[in-house]
């Protein structure tokens, strides 16, 4: 095994960036490693025994995966910063005469914060799933799915050229549906996998048009590139030279370039319209929702238009698309989840919002302040929804927010980590999400890409506000109120039952649906899990703290959350404004991947500090009157009119409709004409002329043909006589012509 | 050469095989049909036979070429005789069967492979 590291710099990079293909290297051995023997090492060792060996397994590659990242960051970090970039080759993957894609990783400043995100927030949640997953009948497969996962999300952010991009792209697609289909003796999950994966299609047409389009564009100008040069799909050389080779195209081709990229981002990121898988993904396990769904994949397309920004900034037009789609994303999710009842299904929506907010950041130049976002969302969204899922296991697996109540008294760990979790999305200060949110706000506000960028700011911080009041609703019906009304839970439970965990769901239909799916012996073996772990919200029911190995990954991201904004924003901007000259450490660090800041950038023109103060205030105080607004509503409780959501938040809650229109227009008519063109062109014309139509003419023929055959011997006879005589006249005729 | 000329065979091998298939063609009785038969392959025969008198041999050189280019014709007389032996054998063995079977050989009434 060969690798050949290059670099910027002048001297040959240091050999210590080999260890970049054990990140990637690690979790693919975990995965073989759980596929192979998962279930013979549980059989084997039994399963209390095997399963905390296979955890173990599951857990090293993604540490030691996190280990190395830090390594090689500090290493990085000592480099100069116009030499941040090495990249390391393996092999040449597709050789041909005009392409040559090698199995090349890069490692740079952004690819290295997308590598300590996945891994070190990866490791948390694996750590929490080790408990979580503790009692489930497919412990292996669980753990298969979620290494190889971490693996092709490795292989997303540090591939080096946009096929090794791709082949992550689709991994963390097909591993996002293995999860959220994992309980897939629930037709309804089965479902919701398939809406993602479906949904994801469109996103993923628009990306592989985009990357051939950049071939198309790169390989007719050969002559730009450096002599002798092939890997027209690798960044580091399409990257510097974007500017230089679209020079010569109109606003057709660069705006097409980022936009059809940007279509690829919407549907992994989850924005507006394509959105409606990420809600529904919420049926998966609650850690694959956090580490897929939360902080991890769904960040690929910030992670990707970040990455590829050259291609934006060329096209003002597609800048204003991404900041257009981002705000109001960001706005529309935000409403959507004051009219959740399911506590995943907030957190779902607050995804969607946040991920709005970070393409926000980037359509207006400020893709630092994006990245930053994605990390501090990470932070803060992992801990909610690995809190959440605290919530759930100690209620029994129900996920109605309108049966919790008062819980802060049973399970105060979870309780003190989401609070800071909640102080965080909220953006309440010294907490993580306030420094992102409010370089995000700063960076709309003064962006100077697109006219009247306040707008976008006002967008902002209504969200901003929203956000505070939807995440203080579900704090307060989670964790505060008297009424405990779990107990009383018998009317909702069956009403509106989860469909998270095939336990909670009980009845005829279930037996009906599973007969699909399982043998006989498998289906008796579910029966005798469900008798044994099946137990529902009751009056004696007693919520339980969590086990320390979920609550300590809670602990763990909960000082992330609490100080993580901070620290990586050296407490700017209050320090540049009070004259500190504290460093900025994320956007330092990353600046020589995504460029600088629009915060930076237009310092120049920012006349006074005092509107830096208004912003910071303004956001401040969206924070503080979005929790206080919603505090005052909820701290007593379910308001008596919530028990059903009525009127304008009920229609919220069904997404403005936006769903079911979508599920019309396209699923039903889609099904309309498919069911159209199957009558026509399958029954009508491939059966009816080709294959019924050919049996019917042959049968025609025959009919007439039979007449011939006779059945007298001497009808034959006479008739081969007069072919004899008819060929043996026609031989002499021509033969003595 | 003299003596019967060779348009003679030819005229009345012709007239042989014509009333053999004639006789083919017009009987019902599987008997008549197969000396009917026979008379068509003898009619056949003896083409073979006038065509080996009168054949000459250019090309040969010698006595023994010149006999085996006549001989050529009469063997493919034997083969005739031999073959029509085996096939009456068979056929006759046929006839029996389907009398057996049916109580008559009539070939009108053996007409069950009508379509």
């Amino acid at each position: 095994m060969e690798f050949i590291t290059t670099s910027h710099a002048e001297h040959a990079p240091d050999p210590v960036f080999h260890w970049a293909w054990l990140i990637l290297l690690a979790p693919i051995a975990g995965f073989l490693f759980q596929a192979a023997l998962g279930k013979r090492i549980e059989l084997a060792l039994g399963r209390g025994a095997g399963r905390k060996l296979l955890g173990f397994a599951a857990v090293l590659p993604v540490l030691a995966g996190f280990v190395v990242s830090v390594l090689l960051a500090v290493r990085l970090a000592g480099m100069d910063e116009h030499s941040r970039l090495v990249i390391t080759s393996w092999f040449p993957w597709i050789d041909l005469q005009t392409l040559l894609v090698p199995f090349e990783l890069r490692i740079d400043p952004l690819s290295l914060t997308m590598c300590l995100i996945v891994t070190g927030v990866g490791s948390l949640i694996h750590i929490y799933a080790t408990g979580y997953m503790a009692d489930d009948r497919d412990y292996p497969r669980f753990f298969t799915y979620f290494n190889l996962f971490i693996a092709f999300m490795l292989m997303l952010v540090m591939g080096n050229n946009f096929p090794l991009v791709f082949i992550g792209w689709e991994g963390v697609g097909l591993c996002s549906y293995l999860l959220i289909g994992y309980w897939y003796q629930d037709i309804e999950n089965a479902k919701a996998a398939n809406k993602a994966f479906i949904v994801n299609r469109i996103g993923d047409w628009g990306f592989a048009l985009g990357i051939f389009l950049l071939y198309w564009v790169y390989a007719s100008n050969q002559d730009l590139l450096p002599l002798g040069e092939r890997r027209y799909l690798s960044f580091d050389v399409i990257l510097p030279l974007a500017e230089q080779v679209l020079a010569g195209y109109g606003p057709l081709v660069v705006s097409a370039i980022p936009l059809l990229l940007f279509v690829g981002a919407v549907g992994k990121s989850a924005q507006w319209p394509l959105y409606l898988w990420l809600p529904d993904a919420m049926a998966g396990p609650t850690p694959v929702s956090a580490l897929i769904h939360a902080a991890t994949m769904v960040t690929a397309g910030v992670y990707l238009v970040a990455r590829t920004h050259v291609f934006f900034e060329l096209s003002t037009l597609s800048m204003a698309v991404v900041a257009g789609i981002g705000a109001f994303t960001a706005l529309f999710a935000a409403t959507v989840a004051f009219g959740q009842t399911d506590i995943k299904k907030v957190l779902a929506y607050s995804t969607v919002s946040q991920l709005g907010y970070m393409f926000l950041a980037c359509g207006v130049g400020a893709f630092g302040a994006g990245m930053f976002h994605v990390t501090t969302h990470a932070f803060f969204k992992a801990l909610l929804f690995l809190g959440s899922g605290a919530v759930i296991v100690a209620m029994a697996h129900n996920q109605d927010l309108r049966n919790y109540g008062n819980l802060r008294k049973y399970i105060p760990i979870t309780y003190w980590t989401m609070l800071i979790a909640w102080l965080a999305i909220a953006g309440i200060p010294p907490f993580a999400g306030f420094w992102s949110k409010d370089e995000i706000l700063a960076g709309a506000f003064f962006s100077n890409l697109i006219q009247t960028p306040q707008i976008l700011w006002l967008i902002g911080w209504v969200t901003a506000f929203l956000t505070a009041g939807y995440m203080t609703r579900m704090m307060m019906l989670t964790f505060y109120g008297n009424e405990e009304r779990w107990r009383t839970a018998e009317a909702h439970a069956h009403a509106d039952h989860s469909h998270e965990h095939p336990h909670a769901d009980h009845g005829a239909h279930d037996e009906h649906d599973t007969a699909y799916f399982l043998s006989e012996d498998e289906a008796r073996a579910l029966e005798d899990e469900e008798h044994e772990h099946h137990h529902d919200l009751t009056p004696e029911h007693e919520p339980r703290e969590v086990v320390p190995s979920m609550w300590l990954p809670l602990a763990a991201l909960a000082v992330l959350s609490l100080v993580g904004g901070a620290a990586l924003s050296g407490l700017n901007p209050f320090a540049h404004l009070l004259g500190r000259h504290l460093p900025h450490l994320f956007e330092a660090w990353n600046h020589p991947s995504v460029g600088l800041s629009v915060l930076d950038e237009a310092s120049a023109f920012r006349e006074s500090a005092a509107i830096e103060w208004a912003l910071i205030g303004a956001s401040i105080g969206a924070a503080v009157l979005g929790i206080g607004l919603f505090a005052r509503r909820y701290i007593k409780g379910l308001p008596k009119s919530e028990a059903e959501p009525q009127g304008l938040q009920r229609l919220a809650g069904e997404q403005w409709l936006y769903d079911k229109t979508m599920v019309r227009l396209f699923v039903d008519t889609g099904g309309k004409f498919a069911n159209a063109f199957y009558r026509i062109f399958d029954s009508g014309i491939i059966d009816g002329i080709f294959v019924n139509g050919s049996a019917k003419l042959v049968g025609a023929v025959g009919l007439l043909l039979r007449r011939s055959q006779t059945g007298s011997v001497r009808f034959y006879a006479l008739i081969i006589a007069i072919g004899v005589a008819v060929a043996l006249s026609y031989v002499i005729y021509i033969t003595t012509r | 050469m003299e003596g019967v000329p060779l348009y003679a065979y030819i005229l009345l091998s012709a007239l042989m095989f014509a009333i053999g298939m004639a006789g083919v063609i017009i009987k019902r009785n599987p008997i008549i049909i197969f000396m009917c038969i026979e008379l068509m392959l003898n009619a056949a025969n003896l083409s073979f036979l006038a065509f080996a008198k009168y054949h000459t041999a250019p090309l040969a050189t010698t006595a023994l070429e010149t006999w085996n280019v006549h001989m050529t014709g009469q063997m493919a007389v034997v083969f005739v005789m031999a073959v029509a032996a085996a096939e009456v054998a068979v056929g006759l063995g046929i006839i029996m069967a389907i009398f057996r079977m049916r109580h008559g050989v009539d070939i009108d009434e053996m007409s069950s492979m009508r379509g």
